[in-house]
C-alpha cells in the first residue's frame, strides 16, 4: 500500500532541503515537557536546528535527551503536558492535533533509533519498510543505495534478522532519509554498534547531510562522538540546557562545571593508572520529581555557592567560547575549569603499569585450544577457533574486538553457559564465576525486590537468616547503593542503579573470577566511570579475577592490565594492555584503534 | 521432523485407546451377544473378536486393522464404525469449520478493538469475561431459549429444514454440495442451521483468543518498531494494522490450536443441544450403549483432527514470524 504516491504534498516533500539558507528547520522556545508521575523531563529549553546542520545533543541518560527529540516530532509519551513552543518546519508539534503533527512528521522528519534490531519490523521484509517512508520503489532503491547499502535491488526481500547489525543500521538511515526529510532526529544510534561500524555510520551520516543537506539531531552520551559529528552541541542537564556552541570550543573551554565534569570522566586511551579511582561527576541527577530551586546542577558542583541555589540559571554568553551557558559563576571559575580541561584532554605519556601483579602458575582460568561451531540444519558457523588464555588468579584480561569477533561466546565458554566445541577449560579453585551482563535491568527479574534478588544468591551459603541479612546490607553499602533501595524492584531503579544490583548479586558471595559482558557500553560516561572504579575496587580488596569483554579499547584499558585482540573467531593479538595499544601489531588492533572517536584527532 | 512428531503422537493415542478399551468394565463380548445371552454364546464371541487373546496379540491385531481403516464394528448400529464416522463427520467438519471462522473472527475483532484505549472499551471486555465464563451448554440452551424459542429467528436443531429439498453426494459436506450442484436455498437453509451451533460452540475460545490478542497487541504496540513506524508518519491504523498485528499473533494461534480440542469437547454437547448429525451426536449415543468400538474410533477421529489442526496453526506461526522459519 504505497498510499502517498498521488499525494501533492510528496511532491514538495521531495525537494531537496535548501542550500545554505538560515532558515531554522527546527526551533524550541522556553520548552517544558510535563509527563504523568510529576516527571518535570524538560525544564524551559531553547534550541534552533538550521536547515542542513547537525546538532549534538549530549548530557547523561535522563537528561531529557530523548524527551526533546520525540516531542520536536510529536511523539511524547501519552499523558505529556507541554508550556513553550516546538516548531518542525511550519508545525507547532506541542498544540497540533496528532493528524497534523503525523503530516509534518511524514513530511518534515526522519528518525533513526538506537538498536536497529528492535527498531526494524522483524516480521516485515526491509524493502516493504523502507517504502512505507518512500514516494516509490525506485526511490527505495536509491535510499538504500545512498546508505551504502550493498546489492539493495536483490535483498529487498530479506527480512531484518538476516542482515548484519551494520546493515540494519543502514535500512533505519535509508528510511529516515528516503522522503528527503528538513530534519532527521538520530537518538544514540551507534551506541548499539561497534567502534568500526559507529566510524562508518558518523561519516555516512556526515555524507548524507552534505549531499542532502538535511538537517540532523543527533543524541549521543559520547562526548567524542559529538565532538566528531556535530556542527553545534548543546549539553543538557535535569531538562535543561548548560552549554550550547561549536564542539572544539565548548568541549576545549567548558564554561559550565556539568561540561567540564563529564569531559574529565571520559576514559582516555593513554594516561591515568589502573589503580586509583576514575573522576567521577559524583552524586546522580537530581530525581525530575523533586528538583531542586537554583540550578540543577548545584548539589553535585564543585564549585557551588549560596548565589548557585537562588534561581534557575540563565544561557547567556559564556565568558570562555562564543557559544552560550548557564552557570551565574563561570566567569569566576573559568581559570579552574581551564585547568581541568587541559588535564582531562592531555595525552599524557603512558603510566608504568601498577595493576596487582598476579601469583605466578596460579590460574583463574585458563583456556586451551576452544573451539566453538554453531550448527544449524543449513548453516554451520564456526564462532571460535583454537582460543587459549589465561586469566591469572586476581588479574584481569580483557577480551576485545568487533561484534560477532567471538569474544562473548569465549565468555560464555568460561562460565559455562555455552559448551566448548573442542579444547580444555579449567576453572581456579574458588567455585563458580559469576557474571554481569549489558544489560542489567533484563537480567534482574522484575518481580523481585533487591533485597530478594540478593537474598536468593547468598541463600546458596547456609547463612542465617540475620547474617545473611547483613551480608545483604554490607553488600548494598559496598556498591554505593543506599538501604531503601532493598526494597525496590528493578523498574523503579534507575540504569546505573540497577548495573549496582547486577553487580551486588555477582559479587555478595566473591567469586574468584567475575566474567563481564560490556557491563558499561549501556551506560553515561560518569556512569560507566563509576561501574569501573567498583571492578577495581573488587580486585583490589576482594581480590577477583575479570574476564571483560568490550568493544571499546578505553574501557578494556581502565579495567584490565592484559588484552587480547579478537578477529573472526581468533586471538590476533595479546599482551601488557598499555603496550599492545602504542604498539599495536595486528591489522586489526590497528584498525580498532584508528576507529575510536576521539577528540583530539577531530581537531588535529 | 514435524511429520515424524504427529506420527508419534498419534500412536501413543492409538494406544492409550487400545488400553483403555481392553480395562473398561464393560464387556464387548456381551454387548455384542446382546442381553440375556448365554456363557457359551458369550465366550464363542469372544473367541470370533479374538478377545481370548494375550493382550501384545489383540494390540498387534488391533494395529494391523487400523492401518486397513477397520474400525470394527459398532455395537448399536452393527455397522462399521468407520463407515457410522465417515457418515458423521462432515455435517462435524461444516460445524467446527463454521465455529473457527467465527473464533477468528471475533477474536480478530474484539482483539483489535480493545487493543487501543477507547471510550466504553472497559465495558466490553468485562461482557467479554462474563461471556468467556458461560459453559458451552448453558450458552447453548440460552441461545435456543432466545433466539428460537422467544425471537423464531433461528431453527432449534437439525442440519436442514424438516421436508426441505437436500443433496447427497458429491463430497459429503452439505454447504459444499448445495453450492457444486447448484441448489442455493439447500445451501442457505443449512447455513441458516449452523449459526446458533457453532457461534455456542465458538464463543468461549473466541473471547479467550480476543483476550490473548488484545495483551499481544498492547504489548507490540509499545515495542521500538511500533516508534519507528510513527516516526515515518504512518497512522495509527497503520502502525496497528501494518506492524503490531502480524507480530502479536503467535500466541493467539497457539491459543486457537489449543482451544480447538475444547472445541472438540463441547461438540458433544452442541450436537446434542441443536440435533446436529455430527459424531458428537453419535459419540453421545455410543456412551449410553456402552459402544467401545465406537467411542474408540471417534476419539481416534478426533484426536486426528486436533493434531493436524495444530500441525496447521504451527505451520501459520511458520508463515507469520520469518525468524521462526530459521529455527525450524
Amino acid at each position: 500500500m504505497q498510499t502517498d504516491a498521488n499525494d501533492p504534498r510528496s511532491v514538495t516533500a521531495a525537494e531537496p532541503a535548501t542550500e545554505g539558507a538560515s532558515r531554522p528547520v527546527a526551533t524550541v522556545r522556553g520548552l517544558h515537557l510535563r509527563l504523568p508521575g510529576g516527571v518535570h523531563a524538560l525544564r524551559g529549553v531553547d534550541l534552533e536546528i538550521e536547515a542542513g546542520e547537525i546538532v549534538g545533543l549530549v548530557g547523561e541518560s535522563g537528561s531529557g535527551k530523548t524527551m526533546l527529540g520525540l516531542s520536536l516530532l510529536g511523539l511524547a509519551p501519552a499523558g505529556a503536558r507541554f508550556e513553550g513552543e516546538a516548531w518542525l518546519a511550519g508545525t507547532e508539534m506541542t498544540a497540533a492535533d496528532s493528524e497534523a503533527r503525523r503530516l509534518a512528521r511524514r513530511e518534515h522528519a526522519g528518525a533513526v533509533f538506537q538498536d536497529p534490531m528492535t527498531s526494524l519490523n522483524p516480521t516485515m521484509k526491509i524493502g516493504t519498510q523502507v517504502g512505507e517512508a518512500a514516494a516509490s520503489r525506485e526511490a527505495v532503491v536509491e535510499a538504500l543505495e545512498q546508505v551504502g547499502f550493498p546489492e539493495p535491488e536483490r535483498r529487498l526481500g530479506q527480512y531484518p534478522h538476516e542482515l548484519s547489525g551494520g546493515l540494519r543500521q543502514r535500512v533505519m538511515i535509508a528510511m529516515a532519509i528516503a522522503r528527503r526529510p528538513a530534519l532527521v532526529l538520530l537518538d544514540e544510534p551507534t551506541t548499539a554498534l561497534d567502534v568500526t561500524l559507529q566510524r562508518t555510520t558518523l561519516k555516512l551520516l556526515r555524507g548524507l547531510r552534505d549531499e542532502l543537506g538535511v538537517a540532523m539531531l543527533f543524541i549521543t552520551h559520547d562526548l567524542a562522538v559529538a565532538a566528531e559529528i556535530a556542527d553545534r552541541v548543546a549539553v543538557l542537564y535535569a531538562g535543561r540546557v548548560a552549554e550550547l556552541g561549536v564542539p572544539s570550543a565548548v568541549f576545549r573551554h567548558p564554561s559550565h562545571p556539568y561540561t567540564a565534569g563529564l569531559l574529565a570522566s571520559r576514559l582516555a586511551l593513554a594516561g591515568g593508572d589502573r589503580d586509583g579511582e576514575l573522576a567521577t561527576l559524583g552524586g546522580e541527577p537530581p530525581d525530575p520529581r523533586r528538583l531542586p530551586p537554583g540550578c540543577p546542577f548545584e548539589p553535585r558542583c564543585p564549585f557551588s555557592r549560596e548565589v548557585c541555589s537562588l534561581g534557575l540559571p540563565a544561557l547567556v554568553p559564556s565568558p570562555r567560547h562564543p557559544g552560550l551557558d548557564a552557570c551565574v559563576r563561570a566567569a569566576e571559575i573559568a581559570p579552574e575549569l581551564e585547568a581541568g580541561a587541559a588535564r582531562a584532554l592531555a595525552l599524557a605519556p603512558p603510566p608504568v603499569s601498577s595493576a596487582p601483579e598476579p601469583a605466578p602458575g596460579v590460574a583463574a582460568l585458563e583456556l586451551r585450544h576452544v573451539e566453538k561451531t554453531f550448527r544449524s540444519r543449513r548453516h554451520e558457523q564456526r564462532a571460535v577457533s583454537d582460543v587459549s588464555l589465561t586469566v591469572p588468579e586476581g588479574g584481569a584480561l580483557a577480551l576485545v574486538g568487533e561484534s560477532g569477533c567471538g569474544k562473548t561466546t569465549i565468555l560464555r565458554i568460561a562460565v559455562a553457559l555455552e559448551r566448548a566445541g573442542g579444547g580444555a577449560v579449567e576453572l581456579g579453585p574458588g567455585g563458580r564465576p559469576q557474571m554481569v551482563f549489558q544489560d542489567a535491568g533484563s537480567s534482574l527479574t522484575p518481580w523481585m525486590t533487591v533485597r530478594q534478588l540478593l537474598d536468593e544468591r547468598v541463600r546458596t551459603e547456609g547463612l542465617g537468616a540475620a547474617e545473611r541479612s547483613r551480608r545483604i546490607d554490607e553488600t548494598l553499602a559496598w556498591v554505593g547503593l543506599s538501604q531503601e533501595v532493598a526494597t525496590m524492584r528493578p523498574s523503579r531503579l534507575s540504569g546505573g542503579q540497577r548495573q549496582r544490583v547486577a553487580l551486588a548479586r555477582a559479587v555478595i558471595v566473591p567469586p574468584a573470577l567475575l566474567a563481564c559482558d560490556e557491563p558499561t557500553s549501556a551506560l553515561d560516561v560518569s556512569l560507566a566511570a563509576v561501574v569501573i572504579n567498583l571492578l577495581r575496587r573488587l580486585r583490589r580488596e576482594l581480590g577477583v579475577a575479570l574476564l571483560f569483554v568490550t568493544h571499546d579499547l578505553a574501557v578494556a584499558r581502565a579495567v584490565a592490565e592484559e588484552i587480547a585482540v579478537m578477529s573472526a573467531g581468533r586471538i590476533v593479538e595479546r599482551g601488557e594492555t598499555d603496550r599492545v595499544l602504542r604498539e599495536p601489531q595486528s591489522e586489526e588492533t590497528r584498525r580498532l584503534l584508528e576507529a575510536v572517536p576521539s577528540m583530539e584527532r577531530t581537531w588535529r | 521432523m514435524r511429520i515424524l512428531g504427529m506420527l508419534v503422537v498419534l500412536w501413543v493415542l492409538v494406544t492409550i485407546v487400545f488400553l483403555l478399551g481392553s480395562v473398561v468394565p464393560s464387556e464387548p463380548a456381551r454387548a455384542y451377544a446382546g442381553a440375556g445371552a448365554s456363557p457359551q454364546v458369550i465366550a464363542q464371541k469372544r473367541k470370533e473378536l479374538g478377545l481370548d487373546q494375550p493382550l501384545a496379540v489383540r494390540y498387534v491385531d488391533y494395529l494391523g486393522r487400523l492401518a486397513q481403516g477397520d474400525l470394527s464394528e459398532s455395537v448399536h448400529t452393527h455397522k462399521p464404525v468407520a463407515d457410522d464416522i465417515a457418515e458423521a463427520l462432515p455435517a462435524t467438519l461444516e460445524l467446527l469449520f463454521a465455529a473457527v471462522m467465527i473464533t477468528v473472527l471475533i477474536g480478530l475483532g474484539v482483539g483489535v478493538a480493545t487493543a487501543r484505549p477507547r471510550r466504553g472499551t472497559g465495558l466490553l471486555r468485562g461482557a467479554l469475561v462474563a461471556g468467556a465464563s458461560v459453559p458451552v451448554f448453558t450458552l447453548g440452551l440460552l441461545a435456543l431459549f432466545l433466539f428460537y424459542y422467544k425471537l423464531g429467528w433461528f431453527p432449534s436443531g437439525g442440519q436442514v429444514s424438516p421436508g426441505a429439498a437436500t443433496v447427497s453426494g458429491p463430497t459429503g459436506f452439505l454447504i459444499v454440495d448445495s453450492l457444486l450442484r447448484g441448489q442455493p436455498e439447500v445451501f442457505f437453509d443449512v447455513l441458516w442451521h449452523l449459526v446458533l451451533p457453532a457461534t455456542a460452540l465458538a464463543l468461549t475460545p473466541a473471547l479467550l483468543t480476543a483476550r490473548t490478542l488484545r495483551s499481544s497487541l498492547r504489548f507490540s504496540l509499545r515495542q521500538d518498531y511500533a516508534r519507528t513506524a510513527r516516526a515515518k508518519g504512518l497512522r495509527e491504523r497503520d502502525v496497528l494494522w501494518r506492524h503490531a498485528l502480524r507480530n502479536s499473533l503467535n500466541a493467539p494461534l497457539t491459543i486457537c490450536g489449543l482451544e480447538l480440542g475444547g472445541m472438540l469437547a463441547g461438540i458433544a454437547v452442541v450436537e446434542t443441544i441443536f440435533a446436529w448429525p455430527g459424531i458428537g451426536l453419535y459419540i453421545d449415543r455410543s456412551i449410553a450403549a456402552g459402544d467401545v468400538p465406537a467411542i474408540a474410533g471417534v476419539t481416534l477421529v478426533t484426536g486426528i483432527v486436533f493434531v493436524f489442526a495444530n500441525a496447521i496453526v504451527d505451520l501459520l506461526q511458520l508463515a507469520v514470524d520469518p525468524r521462526l522459519r530459521r529455527l525450524a
